[in-house]
């Protein structure tokens, strides 16, 4: 396990870099982000350990981070006054190339466009989700969610895919190809609360599973082999995961163990079944949503299309080395499945294996 | 924009949304003990000794003197302006009338202002704890701010048959309803044989409670609840008058044993002449007054009043008169689950108002509650059972103690003559 101070800054987010498997970068506040300077930490991974490459100070908070897509050298920073700033990180000038002013209220997520890689997306406490182009001054659109919203994304798997989940326990999907109608591109809005269905064609006694009340979902992730499948995790302590084809259908998996609320849930770029979290728990876990076959199983694999698991998903291990909230956890996209990195408010960057905290089982 | 607003108002509004996170999960216990503005808090909560009914120190004392005595401590202990008082309401079950118009009168008398209105209501053995309920419902409405749920009674000079008018041929010719007169001893007996709680049980418990009231007295526990009273009292032999001032329950033993109680006879011996009940192990016939200052916490902060605990849910529910005992073993859960879904497990302290050995014992085993968190300082067998005082009286008992051992959840409950059972969630702060 690799360890980074962020001296001085709690952290908010990390994120491998998509070009390199040496760099990551996070987000981090001074005060737990209440009040006071953000920081940006560009960090090496190198013989020598983890080593700051570079780092950015703002004006506020920093609460998110996304490196982009089309350009290995420029990430994104979503601010507390409700900016969004992009950096490239070889100049030598500490301040942004670009910063975007629409927000009302603290920008809690950012998101690079996987796919087109040509915009990328802000959310906000404002109660809005907004689109970028990076070459362009003012945002390209604006998607109301009038609610708190902590999580914003772009679908991996299509470029028009927009979703996001909100403090109001809702599931947002837009789709930037529908008409900008009063609906403002919205094509779904799916209850995380909603009680989960009866698998088709079960039989016996009803499920004794019920709704709970509504809770803020804080945050969300597209799986990266199965198109439809999201998984979203908050204020309840529950991570589930849901296929946005049946939103009446309920919550396919629902995974229970986090003592407190959530804050980042992370599919595996590797495994279609596994995704990490990182919670106010202090603890980040590695999960099986119960679809995986034994060994990892590719995209297109028999039972892919069709999960009929309504559970069966369970914790294979966890990772205790935080002493505070954990806000941030990522996977890296290269090299052996496995290598992740978190970040808390204990003013450290952990980077580890996830293999290594897996019990026998896994 | 957020940098347009004040720094200090950003920075606060982020820190209520990080503390939403941790904290709009809370259930049960943990939800319970979060403090809010619009909390329903005790800042006083009082009570004077009970003396033993016909032969204690407050045998020639009326009902509305204690109150009033109960009314003074309070205002004094709590330091509240009397004026910001709306409303005040007395639980009492033996008075004639209800006693509404010598319960006012002790209300002026004891200094509150004729604009602090007065009610007696009677719940039988919980109208202590139905006025508390009241005030702090109304508190909840809106309607008053500031209030007192009393309770007294005077059963040295109210006791008696008249307590109970005739029963029509009406009432009598239904069965359920003429089973609402029904003595209570007697249908306890019944109940107690049906339900399998034996002689020794029952004896046992009681020397349990003695004991426990023995050692608490002698610790001084009760000091701490009880406001002292200076009553008149006339001697039976001399005529003398003489003013005497009472500190302490009178009805506590020294050295109770279940050996010592088993020798007593039954009190309502069937034809057969069994029979369970005995003096011993019921609840003693006294007389007493309890007070309680509820008010909304923000309240309590701009006036500078001491939170002492909360009232947090109540509940009443209805049983078959001729089981009127089992009321809390189904008030309780009600109560517990008006109050966020808790666990009997949840609860520090039960005060479980002992009419009956029997009954008390019988619902304590069927929640499955631990002999050690009921009564830990003993209960009405071992100092006395005022009926309307009572339900007023076990809060300032609960608080107390929670206080006292650092514990936090309690519950106070009581049976209730013609079949019906009530039960509080409080909070001690």
């Amino acid at each position: 396990m690799l360890e980074f101070r962020t001296q001085g800054f709690n952290g908010y987010s990390t994120k491998y870099s998509p070009f390199f498997d040496s760099r990551i970068a996070v987000a981090a506040s001074a005060n737990f982000g209440l009040v006071g300077n953000g920081r940006l930490y560009i960090l090496g991974l190198t013989a020598d350990g983890v080593v700051p490459e570079k780092w950015f100070d703002t004006q506020d908070a920093l609460f998110d981070t996304a490196w982009s897509e089309a350009h290995e050298n420029q990430i994104l920073a979503g601010a507390g006054d409700g900016s969004v700033k992009l950096f490239d990180i070889t100049l030598s000038s500490p301040f942004p190339i670009q910063s975007w002013a629409e927000h009302a209220r603290e920008v809690f997520s950012v998101h690079w466009n996987l796919v087109s890689k040509d915009t990328f997306l802000s959310s906000s406490w404002d109660g809005t989700i907004k689109v970028w182009d990076p070459t362009n001054a003012a945002s390209v659109g604006t998607l109301p969610t009038h609610s708190c919203t902590y999580s914003a994304q772009f679908s991996p798997h299509n470029p028009a895919l927009i979703s996001a989940v909100s403090s109001d326990s809702h599931l947002r999907v837009f789709d930037l190809r529908t008409p900008a109608s009063a609906s403002n591109h919205l094509t779904l809005a799916l209850p995380i609360h909603a009680a989960p269905a009866k698998p088709p064609g079960a039989a016996g006694p009803p499920t004794v599973q019920h709704a709970v009340p509504p809770s803020e979902a804080l945050t969300h992730d597209w799986n990266k082999y199965r198109p439809t499948v999201v998984a979203t995790a908050g204020v309840d302590r529950a991570i589930r995961t849901f296929d946005i084809r049946a939103p009446a259908q309920g919550p396919l998996a629902v995974l229970h163990g986090h003592e407190y609320a959530v804050r980042r849930v992370a599919w595996s770029p590797h495994l279609s079944d596994v995704l990490l979290s990182a919670s106010y728990d202090m603890t980040c876990r590695v999960w099986t949503d119960g679809t995986g076959v034994k060994g990892g199983a590719g995209p297109g694999a028999m039972g892919m299309e069709h999960p009929v698991s309504l559970g069966g998903g369970r914790e294979m291990g966890r990772m205790e080395r935080h002493t505070e909230f954990v806000t941030g956890v990522d996977w890296c996209l290269f090299g052996a499945e496995g290598w992740c990195a978190s970040c808390g408010w204990d003013e450290r960057v952990l980077i580890w294996d996830v293999r290594a905290i897996m019990g026998p089982g896994g | 924009m957020a940098n347009q607003t004040g720094r200090s108002d950003s920075a606060q509004e982020r820190l209520s949304q990080v503390s939403g996170h941790l904290s709009s999960q809370k259930r049960g216990r943990a939800a319970l003990l979060e403090q809010h503005p619009d909390d329903i808090v005790v800042t006083c909560a009082l009570r004077t000794p009970m003396t033993k009914g016909g032969r204690g120190a407050f045998r020639d004392t009326q009902a509305s003197d204690l109150l009033h005595s109960a009314f003074t401590s309070l205002l004094s202990r709590s330091g509240i302006d009397a004026s910001l008082v709306e409303d005040i309401a007395v639980g009492n079950v033996l008075a004639p009338g209800g006693g509404a118009t010598e319960f006012r009168a002790a209300a002026l008398a004891a200094g509150f202002p004729v604009t602090t209105a007065v009610k007696s209501l009677n719940r039988q053995c919980s109208s202590g704890l139905q006025a508390c309920v009241d005030i702090a419902n109304a508190i909840k409405a809106g309607m008053i701010d500031v209030g007192v749920g009393a309770g007294v009674e005077s059963m040295s000079t109210q006791y008696g048959p008249q307590a109970v008018s005739e029963f029509s041929e009406l009432l009598d010719s239904v069965p359920v309803a003429k089973e609402c007169k029904v003595p209570m001893g007697a249908l306890s007996d019944r109940m107690a044989r049906d339900k399998g709680v034996s002689r020794e049980a029952q004896d046992a418990f009681a020397a349990h409670s003695f004991q426990k009231a023995e050692r608490a007295q002698k610790q001084g526990l009760f000091d701490a609840e009880i406001a002292p009273v200076t009553v008149r009292l006339t001697d039976p032999e001399t005529d003398e008058v003489r003013e005497v001032t009472v500190s302490a329950d009178d009805g506590i033993r020294a050295g109770m044993t279940a050996q010592s109680l088993a020798k007593l006879r039954p009190a309502f011996p069937g034809e057969d002449g069994s029979g369970s009940i005995t003096a011993g192990n019921a609840s003693q016939i006294s007389d007493g007054a309890a007070a309680v200052l509820l008010m909304k916490r923000s309240t309590a902060q701009r006036l500078g009043q001491r939170v002492v605990g909360k009232f947090v849910a109540a509940s009443v529910v209805g049983v078959a008169p001729l089981l009127m005992g089992v009321g809390p073993w189904k008030a309780i859960p009600a109560a517990l689950a008006k109050a966020g879904g808790l666990d009997p497990a949840d609860v520090d302290v039960f005060e479980i108002n002992e009419a009956f050995a029997s009954q008390c014992l019988w619902c304590c085993g069927e929640l499955g509650i631990p002999e050690e968190k009921v009564n830990p300082k003993g209960g009405a067998i071992a100092f006395g059972h005022p009926l309307g005082m009572t339900g007023a009286r076990q809060v300032s008992t609960l608080l107390t103690e929670l206080r006292r051992t650092g514990k936090k959840v309690g519950v106070t409950s009581m049976c209730v003559g013609t079949g019906m059972g009530m039960a509080a969630v409080w909070v001690a702060e």
